[in-house]
């Protein structure tokens, strides 16, 4: 509740109009039987000039009602949808602070949910908190003290009728939330089935599993219609038997009323206003009830909503370092790491020096922490233990911008936008010149295929890049690492879509361009780096051998057996790529 | 129905007794307070009219339990079918739907348009039904009672439905924006947090929260318009039955006035009217009260629709059973195109003879996948013909088909479930000793047992318990358990190092091993072993025979090997 709180400062006239709009509507409702009553009343006296009063009060209170109706709706919508879109923005926001390994946490399924489907829920409830929330209660406890002025002999009945009704909601809402609770967990097990179904519908298919795939989905989708009629059920018993509670006491009343005719003869006019009363009090309650499911809901999602804003990002910056030129010198000074929630450590008392303008391999097996070592250069994730240096600083005070113009990672899997090709590419630089993306593109050997667009630069780049192969995509990604052209640039594993070739191509055009950028290249096949000046090779997290190819095949036994299976199987002809 | 039809009955009928025994109440009062007629005043009356409105007031709350258990049983279960329903119609559906279309639209059906559907029909269907035979009910009964006065009370009708509807109109109208906006948003937020590696590494976060600000406010703009003119309705209409209601009384009182009723009958009539007048309102506000959510779910339930219209896969019920592969398999003349104006394959011919091996090679683009596509029929041929033993694919039954071939994909997909869920997934009544057999001959066996729970290990496409390298184990492990005459293996691209590469070699043999395969190759020694080489460019096929004979072409295959070109 403190998270919308603190939104709704910035809509104080909205608050303020939807509340005194909501209590001048509330008012309407209440005074309006009272108003009836004084008219039937001077029906039964015969005196014209008070029907004549009571009724054109009565249809100044209709008008009343009316714009005041329209003012809230108006306050009220205003007040949902800008507290939810400003909460939208701030989660987005801090989304948008998380390190990578926040986000693996949450999920980006998950996050999409919250920020759509949680906030959806989140402006029902403000909005039923400006239209109902505020009314309720005040029906209710106007059409209270009003029934008893109209006949106070008869306060015990609408006591007796709060208290039985009270009673059942009590015993019914704590079953209630944990229903709702059931219900969104199974929501999220079905919207995984259908996730992981439509994800492998190849492999489903291929497997005749169609029909055990439709055994699975309807078991958990009959558990949700279990809990949806468990509830279902409880809603049918209490909402008539609130009635009925309601229609015993009206029956009682008039009864009563009735007996002691005689002694209270002008009674008979305030009969169905005070009707009107404990319909209006059975009302209240009932739209209580209907508020408070809503804000089980809500309540669930502003949980969920909770938990992102209140999520501590692993990797914070320093706001108060100055930007500087860094230069490509690398150091890994005893570094040790283990992912969130990983309880061994995937590398382990790393140290090396990398100087500007070195080109450096990273290989080893897969699992032995190469892509989890590049990863701490860009400051994806910090160190556990140790430093991690560029240009002599250690990355933890070194200023996020900085650092973003200093490194440029090029991801395993090539991610694009969708946009053009120059809207990808400027990502890595935004006011690269038509001039600097071509450079861009011909370092990553991709000029050949953009030229061929007729628009060039311009040509789309569709949903989920479906308009481009996979050796087409990698070469964008690596275009968009150099355009800005980095002090450091990191190449995962970013050329193997590519043939031997264009990778070499690759290979010879950085060398020549980006001549004083430090580059690390990790790779499956030793042949990649072949060149490199330096070459760290990864055993299990451990740092296990350094230097040149020559040196390695000279002092290191691992990379020794390493090169010589590979070198034997390509013999064999069977590496070729 | 009946019950409805019963419960409005007794909900009209309820205030005509309060009527009666108010008038009845009056009368007694006036008849006792009148020295003539004392003698003969009696509470009879009353009490006969208050005992029977008691009785509909009761009438009334039984059949309302019965008729919410009926309808919220009815809603949950037609839901749930509906959700089920579509669950299965998507399991008919052909491949190039889901090709075509984003897997979170699809989903957003589950997560929010039944969601819709539901919320409205527990809110609105009974509504709707007990709303109009209350409103019909309500008009019949005011006009038995007295027409006058019913004629007074529905006479602003007209004006009422004319302004309901101009508001409704522009609802409807920004309630339509409103889920486009939220879907584009939707589209956005997915795009933007999928790939939020490369706005971190590019330090793109400013720029993207700015994005994201613009589709915000659009969101923002839609949602307050459509809920503002579906929200104004209900205060509109409350204020409008009021305004009704002084019309009646006005009109009610100037007839008791002017001596038309009488004054017991007048004031009889004056209350029971007013009750009329509200629960002909009723009706009116109840539905205008819930327009919004009757008008997402009918967007739900057009969305819904659309998907029910998708062709389905043709499972050819009457077709030939194919037990087992004796001959081979062909491609005959095939012709092939995603779309009609442009064809991908232009006449391939490719025969397979039982037992043989063979492997398709080419550049990016040649038509490999789509090949593959061909073979079990996730799409069918343009022209030409697919053959299983001389016999076109489409005559054969789809499930004997597919059960005969079987399939090892690129992209290796894992379900949540246990490690032995996902290898016995072809197979569910698979023993534990079978699905330990296939792991070992798929080299995935001792890494297994190296997992805290072995084979019990909970797994999910998402968690890194598996490199890529080995859910690809995975998958041949799952594909050796069905253990199908026919193969089709898309090799990855190698992204995996040398001793897992060397695993999955192995794994490939043992499962190409006595079978009759297609390989869609990219390691050289996939293609040297096989029986036959089939170079695919540019939709044709180009060259054909086993390696030696190839490199003695000294054509395509010979340049792609000399040059080390990679067999994408």
């Amino acid at each position: 509740m403190q998270i919308l709180m603190a939104h709704f400062k910035n809509y104080k006239k909205e608050v303020l109009s939807a509340i005194i709009s909501i209590f001048i509507v509330a008012f309407v409702a209440v005074w309006q039987p009272r108003l009836l009553q004084y008219v039937l009343t001077a029906i039964v006296q015969d005196n014209q000039v008070e029907v004549r009063n009571y009724g054109i009060q009565l249809i100044i209170l209709a008008l009343v009602g009316i714009i005041a109706g329209i003012v809230n709706v108006y306050s009220a919508a205003r007040v949902a949808q800008g507290v939810t879109s400003d909460l939208r923005e701030e989660v987005y926001t801090k989304i948008q602070n998380f390190s990578f390994g926040n986000i693996e946490k949450f999920s980006t399924g998950s996050l999409v949910v919250r920020l759509i489907n949680d906030m959806n829920q989140v402006t029902n409830m403000i909005m039923t908190i400006f239209m109902q929330v505020f009314r309720v209660p005040l029906i209710l406890v106007g059409a209270f003290i009003l029934g008893i002025i109209t006949v106070p002999r008869l306060w015990w009945l609408e006591v007796l009728m709060v208290v039985l009704i009270m009673g059942i909601t009590a015993i019914i809402f704590k079953k209630l939330g944990s229903l709702f609770d059931k219900v969104q967990n199974l929501m999220d097990k079905i919207n995984t089935q259908a996730k992981e179904n439509l994800q492998g519908v190849r492999v489903v298919k291929s497997f005749n599993q169609e029909g055990q795939e439709i055994n699975k989905f309807n078991q958990t989708s009959d558990t949700l219609n279990n809990v949806n009629l468990k509830i279902g059920y409880l809603f049918s018993t209490v909402i008539p038997s609130f009635e009925l509670i309601a229609y015993v006491i009206i029956a009682a009343a008039i009864y009563l009323i009735g007996g002691s005719i005689l002694e209270h003869p002008s009674d008979i006019a305030v009969i169905s206003s005070y009707v009107t009363y404990i319909m209006q009090l059975l009302y209240a309650i009932m739209i209580g009830s209907f508020v408070m499911s809503i804000f089980a809901r809500g309540g669930v999602s502003l949980k969920r909503i909770k938990e992102v804003l209140e999520t501590q990002p692993d990797v914070v910056f320093k706001d108060d370092i100055p930007a500087e030129e860094l230069d490509g010198d690398v150091e890994f000074d005893n570094v040790t790491f283990a992912y969130p929630d990983a309880d061994k450590p995937i590398l382990k008392n790393i140290s090396f020096k990398v100087k500007s303008g070195e080109m450096v391999g990273i290989v080893g097996a897969t699992g032995s922490g190469k892509s989890s070592l590049a990863q701490l250069l860009p400051r994806l994730y910090d160190p556990t233990e140790g430093t991690v240096r560029i240009g002599g600083h250690d990355l933890r005070d070194v200023n996020e911008k900085s650092l973003r113009d200093t490194v440029s990672y090029v991801l395993q899997r090539a991610i694009l936008f969708s946009g053009t090709i120059a809207s990808n590419l400027r990502q890595g630089k935004a006011d690269a010149t038509n001039y600097e993306l071509e450079r861009a593109s011909q370092i990553a050997q991709a000029q050949e295929f953009i030229s061929r667009y007729k628009d060039t630069f311009d040509h789309e780049v569709e949903e989920r890049s479906s308009n481009f192969s996979g050796g087409q995509k990698q070469r964008l990604s690596i275009a968009r690492g150099v355009v800005g052209k980095p002090k450091i640039l990191i190449l995962d594993d970013s050329t193997s879509a590519l043939d031997a070739k264009s990778e070499k191509l690759v290979q010879e055009a950085l060398e020549k361009e980006l001549k004083d950028t430090t580059t690390f290249i990790i790779a499956e096949k030793i042949v990649s780096v072949m060149n490199a000046d330096k070459i760290i090779v990864l055993d299990n997290g451990r740092l296990v051998a350094q230097g040149t190819h020559q040196e390695l095949l000279e002092n290191s036994p691992i990379y020794q057996e390493i090169y010589a299976t590979q070198k034997a199987r390509e013999k064999a002809g069977d590496i070729i790529e | 129905m009946l019950f409805t039809i019963i419960f409005t009955w007794a909900q009209v009928e309820a205030p005509h007794y309060l009527g009666l025994a108010l008038t009845a109440l009056t009368k007694y009062v006036e008849q006792y307070f009148n020295p003539a007629t004392r003698a003969t005043a009696s509470m009879d009356d009353f009490y006969q009219a208050l005992k029977l409105m008691l009785i509909f007031f009761i009438l009334n709350a039984i059949i309302m339990l019965f008729t919410w258990v009926i309808t919220s049983r009815f809603n949950a279960h037609s839901t749930n079918n509906m959700r089920e329903n579509l669950f299965s119609k998507l399991q008919k559906m052909t491949i190039k739907y889901f090709d075509t279309h984003q897997d979170g639209k699809i989903l957003s059906l589950f997560n929010s348009d039944l969601d819709n559907i539901f919320n409205a029909m527990n809110n609105a269907v009974f509504e709707v039904i007990s709303q109009t035979a209350l409103f019909i009910g309500t008009i019949w009964m005011m006009f038995r009672i007295d027409v006058r006065l019913a004629l007074v009370t529905v006479a602003s009708t007209p004006f009422v439905v004319v302004l309901s509807w101009i508001i409704m109109r522009k609802a409807r109208k920004y309630l339509d924006a409103q889920q486009d906006e939220i879907s584009n948003l939707n589209g956005y937020i997915n795009e933007q947090i999928n790939g939020q590696k490369v706005i971190i590494t590019n330090g793109l976060q400013e720029e993207s929260v700015e994005g994201f600000k613009v589709y915000n406010k659009k969101v923002r703009d839609a949602m307050f318009k459509g809920q503002f003119y579906s929200g104004i309705l209900f205060p509109m209409m409350q204020g409008l039955s009021v305004l009704n209601l002084s019309i009646v009384i006005a009109m009610g009182s100037l007839w008791v006035v002017d001596g038309t009723y009488s004054r017991a009958v007048g004031l009889g009539l004056i209350v029971t009217f007013v009750q009329y007048s509200q629960t002909y309102f009723q009706p009116l506000t109840q539905l205008t009260s819930i327009y919004s959510m009757i008008q997402l779910a009918l967007t739900g339930g057009r969305r819904l629709a659309t998907i029910e219209e998708q062709a389905e896969e043709n499972q050819v019920p009457t077709g030939q059973e194919l037990k087992s592969l004796e001959k081979g398999v062909k491609l005959e003349d095939v012709h092939f195109g995603y779309n009609e104006n442009k064809e991908i394959l232009h006449g391939i011919n490719i025969s397979v003879n039982k037992g043989e091996s063979v492997a398709l090679v080419g550049p990016t683009g040649s038509g490999k996948t789509t090949v593959m596509n061909l073979l079990n029929r996730f799409y069918d041929v343009t022209g030409g013909k697919v053959t299983f033993d001389d016999v076109d694919v489409r005559d054969l039954t789809l499930e004997s088909l597919r059960n005969n071939v079987g399939i090892v994909l690129q992209d290796s997909i894992l379900f949540s479930g246990t490690v032995a869920d996902n290898i016995k997934y072809g197979k569910p009544n698979a023993s534990q000793k079978e699905i330990e057999e296939a792991a070992k001959q798929a080299n995935i066996h001792d890494f297994i047992m190296t997992l805290p729970q072995g084979y019990n290990t909970e797994i999910n496409d998402e968690n890194s318990v598996f490199s890529t390298g080995q859910k690809q184990l995975i998958s041949i492990a799952r594909t050796i358990l069905t253990n199908p005459p026919f193969l089709i293996l898309d090799e990855a691209t190698s992204n995996v190092d040398t001793v897992t590469e060397e695993k999955i070699q192995k794994a490939m043999d043992a499962v190409i091993a006595g079978r009759t395969s297609f390989v869609i190759a990219h390691r050289l020694k996939t293609i040297i072993n096989s029986d036959k080489i089939v170079v695919l460019k540019d939709g044709k096929v180009l060259e054909e025979g086993n390696h030696e004979e190839l490199l003695k072409e000294k054509g395509f295959y010979y340049n792609l090997y000399t040059n080390q070109m990679a067999f994408e």
